[in-house]
């Protein structure tokens, strides 16, 4: 040990001459130095690849359909431990038994803690974005249409930082052993609840940090439309507030520092927990529409409007045109539509193209299902509009290609068919097989009988609108009407075209019975 | 009197040590002050908020739900966590410089307090529907807790809730993906050999570290 | 005066630890003796503002810690080791110092250079980059007495400093004490009369929670004329005297 008056050391070689650092982020970089975050590093690597990674491979690359996975897996992975080392964090001054020593010094104790809650959050947000970052590059490298979502990574961001503020503040405030397992456990237990009053459409739960844009088809949102911010814009406040509301807690006790610094506190205090509930309150108003969801205080008609781009078309007899997103799926759409469209080619009314759109109206199901509009024909010359909605994909959980053209052929096929003939209300694409009760009208019967005999020529795995086989004891009508299909799959190609040519517009108007099929 | 003075004077006397009073009385002495040291009563109480927060999501959750699984399991792996962060000593290399009584202390309150967290748990899940029964809660809380133990036996006793939510944050998607493996065990149902051979290896193997030699006096 | 206090008294709960106080204290080392559970802790910590007097007027450094931006003007100005220092294990030495310089409130330009210079006054130059729990007692010693000193502060307050310093490190840190006291009021609480001794131009000594000693150490000597108080050196018979003078009028009082 030396005293003041020890001789000076010889003098170093001079050094080139550093920036000084200001005090605050002099602070924070000690702090960042020595945060428990990247001891968790390697854990939470590991958890990236299994919740969002692998699932998100194993998905088409679409921007939506992949950040809604970053959205919605990696926080129930990530947060609840991020909340609980941050609990770790917030208590190290007690357990160190330094809290005499660091609340005697000058500087703010709230500014010091702070300090400690930033470094911790620092670490969390760069492992979280590191993460995305990844899983962004290999979407663009594998030729994602588009660009980037950006609004559910930045609702990712701000759950961490909320994890991360509400963990630190416990910590904080009950340095106990118990307290950083406690946190996290509860924040598994909150995103549980909260999923659960989700699917038990409990309005407010739309704020859920989790929920991205409700349980609407991936084509929804950010691929025929723009991703609608009104719910990410909710979300951001409600955790903002969150994180504000504990941080500025901190602050109240009188050791935090001054009483205009504890007011200021207090103020961050009452303006989070402002923002939180108003959040609250938006997403209670937020309804489900077509192309996600809406939040009337916030919604710009402008963000409504649809996101233009340029088709990509098959060179077929009847050209199928699909969202430049889904132009990998184009040969098997093309597969899957061709002997359908052959079945009524060159008939009056047939589409001349077939464009893919997007859903255009949903309905809520029971346990909060999705339930939307099917194919349309429409305009002069006449259009097939068909949603690609409700399909899984091919490279979708390692759904292969022929299982997707199987799936569309059978779940459009009828549809298509049945909007040909104009059977009214057309057959709803995901119901498009249900019995015959679903036809309550016999008017309709000869359409009916048309379209499941076509079904029936094309083989389709199940029957169009008579799925269900008559039962003995069924009326006379329906018995007709499934006499008629079957003999109307029986007729030879040629013939059962030149009739659908003669008898198709007697057909729509309701002017054929079924003794008239042949 | 310590326990070791026990020892030495009933090794010089007649009749048999066991049969003196004191000797026990001070065993009982030994292992109070072990809980004591260890938060072994604020981890009860904690081990009734989840037997209740259970029972009160249980009488909520609808049957056969995702949630119905999903919740039951996510308090186990609470439970297991706060049993984990007990293993870790406040007192450090004086604690190891003593006598043989520490594994038993150490293996005796492990068993309480997993025997304890089973007894909670079956008795909030009780008269209510838990998905897989008593079987599956067991083999799950059997295994969460050998995961708290073996990560606390390598990071620490305080950081010892890694382990079983960071493998419940595993699982959660596993059980929504019905993945079979039998190390995922709370995915599995609850007769499944091979996932109760897994889980009662991990518990066994966490035991057995945590019995020897105790969590790691590093974050403290 | 640095320190200036009046009637000062701390309880705790039904416990007295601190009674009706009264010291003047300006440049230089002062020590502060007394048995165990004498207050001595206690009152250091009040000193130190961290934490309040139940009654009584304390002004440290001409100013009111009473007063929030006041007492943060005197933490600017303060050093304090306390008896049970805690530290992170994972910090250096030298980001230890750093840290409570920052929480200090140095000037950022200043602060290498001020760590630099307490770790090298309190012998862990060659220490700098170790970590805090690759350390022995002695030296994690001497890291809590560098971030007490790191800010020069104008008035140090030491408590049980030279615990598991070797002697010779005794010696070269009583030097630092005198060195320091030229400028600054240094309060130094221990049981080692020869510290206080070597060190120290004034001590005084408590015992349950009262003064029953102030003045100089050959003062605190001399009361052990005429008396067989106990002790090896004369310091420590002084010591033994006063207490037992401050012992008896105490059983008599009662």
């Amino acid at each position: 040990m030396t005293t003041a008056t020890a001789p000076v050391a010889p003098a170093a070689p001079a050094r080139p001459r550093r920036v000084a650092l200001p005090g605050p982020a002099r602070l924070l970089r000690l702090e960042l130095r020595r945060n428990i975050m990247p001891w968790l590093l390697p854990l939470l690597a590991v958890l990236f690849w299994f919740v969002t990674y692998r699932p998100a491979m194993a998905n088409p690359p679409f921007w939506n359909v992949r950040s809604a996975i970053v959205q919605s897996h990696t926080m129930l992975a990530f947060a609840p431990l991020l909340a609980g080392a941050a609990a770790w964090a917030g208590s190290r001054d007690r357990r160190r038994g330094v809290a005499d020593l660091v609340d005697m010094t000058a500087l703010p104790r709230w500014a010091g803690q702070l300090a400690a809650w930033a470094a911790t959050t620092c670490w969390a947000e760069a492992i979280y974005l590191a993460g995305v970052a990844v899983l962004y590059v290999v979407t663009a490298h594998q030729g994602a249409w588009g660009g980037p979502l950006w609004w559910p990574v930045a609702v990712g961001a701000a759950f961490v930082a909320a994890s991360c503020a509400l963990g630190f503040t416990a910590g904080s405030l009950l340095p106990s052993r118990f307290t950083a397992p406690v946190a996290a456990f509860v924040m598994f237990l909150a995103l549980a609840g909260c999923a659960f009053a989700l699917q038990a459409n409990v309005t407010y739960a739309q704020i859920w940090p989790l929920n991205v844009q409700g349980a609407l088809p991936s084509d929804s949102y950010g691929i025929f439309y723009p991703y609608l911010p009104d719910l990410p814009i909710t979300q951001l406040m409600f955790l903002a507030g969150l994180a504000a509301a504990a941080l500025g807690g901190l602050g109240l006790p009188t050791a935090a520092g001054g009483r205009w610094l504890r007011r200021a506190a207090a103020a961050v205090t009452a303006a989070g927990l402002a923002a939180a509930g108003t959040g609250v309150v938006l997403a209670g108003t937020a309804r489900l529409e077509a192309h996600g969801i809406v939040v009337p205080a916030l919604h710009d008609a402008a963000s409504g409007r649809p996101t233009p781009y340029t088709p990509v078309c098959s060179h077929t007899a009847v050209p199928i045109c699909l969202q430049p997103a889904y132009r990998a799926l184009l040969p098997d759409v093309t597969a899957a539509l061709g002997p359908v469209l052959s079945q009524v080619a060159d008939l009056p009314g047939m589409p001349a193209r077939v464009t893919q759109v997007a859903v255009t109206s949903v309905h809520a199901e029971p346990s909060n299902g999705i339930g939307f509009g099917g194919p349309v024909i429409s305009g002069h010359p006449p259009v097939l509009y068909l949603p690609l909605a409700g399909l899984t994909l091919p490279g979708e959980g390692n759904t292969p290609a022929t299982q997707f053209i199987a799936g569309l052929r059978q779940q459009d096929g009828p549809s298509i068919l049945s909007v040909l003939v104009g059977l009214p209300g057309q057959i709803p694409a995901q119901s498009g097989l249900g019995g015959i009760n679903s036809i309550p009208n016999p008017r309709h019967f000869a359409q009916v009988a048309v379209v499941d005999g076509m079904v029936r020529v094309l083989g389709l795995g199940q029957p169009g609108p008579l799925s269900t086989p008559i039962q003995h004891g069924t009326s006379s009508g329906e018995q007709q009407v499934l006499a008629a299909a079957q003999r109307f799959a029986a007729l030879p190609a040629a013939t059962r075209h030149a009739w659908l040519v003669t008898h198709l517009a007697a057909l729509r108007a309701d002017r054929i019975s079924v003794s008239e099929i042949p | 009197m310590t326990a070791a003075q026990v020892g030495n004077k009933a090794r010089h006397a007649d009749p048999a040590p066991w049969q003196k009073t004191g000797y026990w009385l001070a065993g009982l002495r030994l292992a109070r002050l072990y809980a004591a040291s260890r938060r072994a009563a604020t981890c009860l109480l904690v081990l009734v908020a989840c037997a209740i927060a259970l029972r009160t999501a249980l009488h909520w959750l609808p049957r056969g739900g995702v949630y119905a699984e999903q919740i039951p399991i996510t308090i186990e792996a609470g439970a297991a966590a706060v049993i984990g962060v007990t293993t870790g000593s406040p007192f450090g290399d004086p604690e190891r410089a003593t006598g043989r009584w520490l594994p038993y202390l150490r293996l005796v309150a492990a068993m309480a307090l997993a025997g304890a967290a089973f007894g909670a748990l079956a008795a909030g899940s009780a008269s209510q529907h838990l998905d897989g029964g008593t079987l599956s809660l067991l083999r799950d809380l059997a295994g969460f807790t050998g995961l708290a133990f073996l990560t606390g036996a390598v990071l620490g006793g305080a950081l010892a809730w890694i382990g079983p939510l960071g493998y419940l944050a595993i699982t959660l998607p596993a059980l929504a993906g019905h993945w079979t493996t039998p190390w995922l065990w709370p995915a599995r149902p609850p007769h499944d050999r091979g996932a109760a051979i897994c889980a009662g290896l991990v518990f066994t193997a966490g035991l057995a570290v945590v019995t020897v030699r105790g969590a790691r006096a590093w974050f403290r | 005066m640095n320190v200036e206090i009046t009637d000062l008294t701390r309880r705790f709960g039904r416990t007295q630890a601190v009674a009706s106080v009264d010291l003047d204290l300006g440049p230089g080392v002062f020590g502060l003796l007394g048995p165990n559970g004498a207050g001595k802790t206690s009152l250091l910590r009040m000193l130190a503002t961290v934490i309040p007097p139940s009654s009584g007027t304390l002004r440290l450094l001409g100013r009111d810690p009473g007063s929030y931006p006041q007492r943060r003007q005197i933490r600017r100005r303060l050093g304090y080791l306390p008896q049970d220092l805690g530290y992170y294990p994972g910090f250096t030495v030298a980001e230890f110092v750093e840290y409570f310089a920052l929480l200090k409130e140095m000037p950022p330009n200043r602060v290498p250079a001020a760590v630099a210079t307490a770790v090298e006054r309190t012998g862990l130059g060659d220490k700098a980059r170790a970590k805090l729990r690759t350390l022995s007692g002695g030296m994690l010693r001497r890291a809590g007495i560098a971030q007490a000193i790191v800010n020069e502060p104008e008035l140090l307050l030491l408590d049980e400093p030279t615990a598991g310093l070797d002697p010779e490190q005794r010696v070269t840190f009583r030097a630092l004490l005198r060195d320091l006291g030229q400028r600054a009021t240094v309060v130094v609480s221990t049981h080692l009369v020869e510290d206080v001794g070597a060190a120290c131009s004034q001590v005084a000594l408590m015992n349950q929670g009262k003064i029953v000693f102030c003045g100089t150490p050959e003062e605190l000597t001399a009361r052990a004329e005429g008396t067989d108080a106990a002790g090896d050196a004369p310091l420590e018979r002084g010591y033994s005297a006063v207490l037992a003078a401050a012992r008896t009028g105490t059983e008599a009082q009662s």
